[in-house]
């Protein structure tokens, strides 16, 4: 009976999940009012000649004409009807195969007379829709505990946007400091959030920020000793200010994420193992919180490393085709995210050792 | 010697001090993960295609974090075949979201760097999207799988008679202990990743609503969403595995007592 009923429940909240999904399609395909940059919908493409055509190292790909008919859905010239040129290639690397029913952004000329250009695909409605997909997941399987989660996300995302701000107005001369005031503040939100206001969050954030701390120190040792050899920061994406110190900023907060899991992991498991022994002595708490980090730190080593790893293949690929070696693409596209990568690692081998340190001093077994 | 090789020994040397011969194994597998990472970007430019390198890559990285960890025999078993599911799953949300939101190739912001390169180069970067997307997803999905995985192993172990929808609800249980840790090592692994993009948008005076349609963005964004949906999607998922092995193994024990 009551089985029955739970899944009938379920039923009833992947309902919901695909009705909030739709809704939040239906919203953001029909909110061009919203933009002010003008919106054309396409309804016929004509497919024109397709050249051939190879570069220098020996690459093929074909480039294709093709004639956009649409309609102007905003601003002054809603309803008009306008032809637009475009070419793409088979790659696709900076232009767009554009099809019926998608909706572009475009520059309005008018004169001699009203004629545009495409500048981009309108994507907020697949953006939106995951985002959708990715909340309702959250609130079926997680239940309350999704308000939780969903709630330090967007806390987060606001403060991170106000130190952003923060830096552009220090023209990127305080990026560390900024973004080191940040990382605290950052941790205690998030603690709070996931351990409540106790002893062992307070633990939990003296281990999470000596462990980052002791990471970046270290990691400007290494590039004392080693005169910065083979750091490429010229190759650093996106970059309007110097670029070392925003390196460092950016792998400080990429870090803190997994340090904060790791550390909340170890010390909440060593504070449950003291209130149901507490005659535990420190150094036994300290060699059980190396057990545990030491089985933990290496799969959340890897989920850093994929994140940073990820985002380097297109460009390298891109480098690997236009005739540069393995050894340049690489120096040029990964280094610095093989570096972002070893750094995290120190800094999550490092927390095993404080969070096991800290809990080992401070962890009563009076409390929950 | 270079910054790289001496940042790698500090790294080894702390894993060897906190973990012994398990930190050996955990710096080979980032070692070896790399390896395979850069050989399937190599396969890529051989022209082979990009989403079945992938998928054959993803598996065989999969394997290697999970089974190289510490977890129990059980347990990385389990995690592991979860882990695959899951990125099944996920190969079938990112493929047509990618198609949808054209996030392939570079944008605007890419100028700078792309000056002298030639980008026709005849691979589709919107496959190459998807590629990027799954790769960056693996990490997370076989840390949660292996979490879980090791949580209800430890349950098994010590009480072998647990009804199998008990073992379910037990691993929800646990799901959401780490969920919300699991979400913060992504999103601030996403922060400190887009943190130069953030700043340009700041300072280029981005609206919102050009920040929601900018292409490096939306890629960087779907990645990391997609990967939470894995982290999620792990915990029933592994759950499941787990708990119909259970009831397997019981109803086995059953029949031959019988």
């Amino acid at each position: 009976m009551i089985s029955k009923l739970t899944s009938r429940m379920t039923w009833l909240q992947v309902l919901a999940v695909v009705f909030f999904c739709l809704a939040a399609v239906l919203i953001t395909a029909h909110n061009d009012r919203l933009y002010s940059e003008p919106i054309l919908q396409v309804t016929k493409v004509t497919s024109g000649k397709v050249t051939k055509m190879s570069d220098e190292f020996h690459n093929v790909d074909h480039y294709h004409q093709q004639v956009l008919t649409g309609r102007i859905t905003n601003g002054k010239y809603a309803g008009r009807q306008l032809k637009i040129q475009n070419a793409y290639s088979d790659s696709g690397a900076m232009d767009h195969q554009y099809r019926v029913h998608q909706k572009l952004f475009i520059s309005l000329h008018t004169k001699p007379k009203l004629h545009a250009t495409v500048k981009d695909l309108k994507r907020d409605t697949p953006i939106v829709f995951l985002l959708a997909l990715a909340v309702g997941l959250m609130f079926i399987i997680l239940k309350l505990k999704g308000v939780t989660v969903i709630a330090s996300i967007v806390i987060n995302t606001l403060l991170f946007w106000v130190a952003v701000k923060l830096d552009h107005y220090n023209n990127g001369a305080a990026v560390i400091p900024i973004f080191s005031v940040l990382a605290i503040i950052f941790c205690f939100i998030t603690l709070l959030l996931v351990m409540g206001w106790n002893r062992k969050m307070f633990v939990t954030l003296a281990a999470v920020v000596s462990a980052t701390a002791v990471t970046l120190l270290l990691t400007l040792l290494v590039f004392g000793a080693t005169h910065e050899k083979g750091m490429y920061y010229e190759s650093m994406q996106y970059v309007t200010q110097l670029p070392k110190p925003l390196f460092l900023a950016e792998v400080l907060i990429g870090v803190l994420g997994a340090v904060m899991d790791e550390a909340t992991d170890i010390i909440a498991s060593l504070a449950t193992l003291k209130q149901e022994r507490p005659q535990i002595g420190k150094m036994q708490l300290f060699n059980s919180g190396r057990q545990i980090g030491k089985s933990i730190m290496g799969p959340l080593i890897n989920v850093l490393f994929f994140i940073f790893m990820a985002e380097t293949i297109p460009m390298t690929l891109l480098y690997l085709k236009n005739g540069n070696t393995w050894k340049y693409s690489f120096s040029m596209n990964m280094s610095l995210g093989v570096t972002s990568s070893l750094i995290s690692a120190i800094g999550i081998v490092l927390t095993v050792v404080l969070s096991s340190l800290f809990a080992g001093l401070w962890i009563k077994g009076d409390e929950n | 010697m270079g910054s790289l090789t001496a940042l790698g020994l500090v790294l080894l040397i702390l894993m060897m001090i906190v973990g012994g011969k398990q930190g050996i194994t955990s710096f080979l597998s980032m070692v070896v993960n790399f390896g395979i990472l850069f050989f399937s970007i190599v396969l890529i430019a051989f022209h082979l295609p990009p989403i079945a390198v992938t998928l054959v890559a993803s598996i065989i990285l999969l394997s290697i974090t999970i089974f190289w960890s510490s977890a129990s025999d059980n347990a990385s078993a389990t995690a592991f075949q979860a882990s695959v599911i899951i990125l099944i799953v996920l190969v079938l949300i990112i493929i047509p979201v990618e198609y949808w939101a054209r996030v392939g190739g570079f944008g605007l912001e890419d100028s700078e760097e792309l000056e002298g390169l030639s980008l026709y180069v005849g691979i589709s970067f919107t496959k190459i999207a998807v590629s990027t997307a799954i790769l960056s997803s693996l990490g997370a999905i076989a840390e949660a799988a292996i979490a879980i995985a090791s949580g209800l192993d430890e349950i098994v172990t010590q009480h072998p008679k647990i009804r199998s929808k008990q073992l379910f609800s037990d691993g929800i249980v646990i799901g959401r202990q780490i969920i919300g840790t699991a979400v913060n090592t992504l999103f601030f692994g996403f922060f400190g990743s887009s943190m130069g993009l953030f700043i340009w948008f700041y300072g280029l005076h981005y609206s919102l609503g050009s920040i929601l349609n900018d292409k490096v963005f939306a890629a960087e964004l779907i990645a990391i969403v997609i990967s939470l949906i894995g982290v999620v999607l792990t915990i029933p998922g592994t759950t499941l595995i787990m708990s119909y092995k259970l009831k397997r193994l019981q109803d086995k024990e059953k029949s031959t007592i019988d």
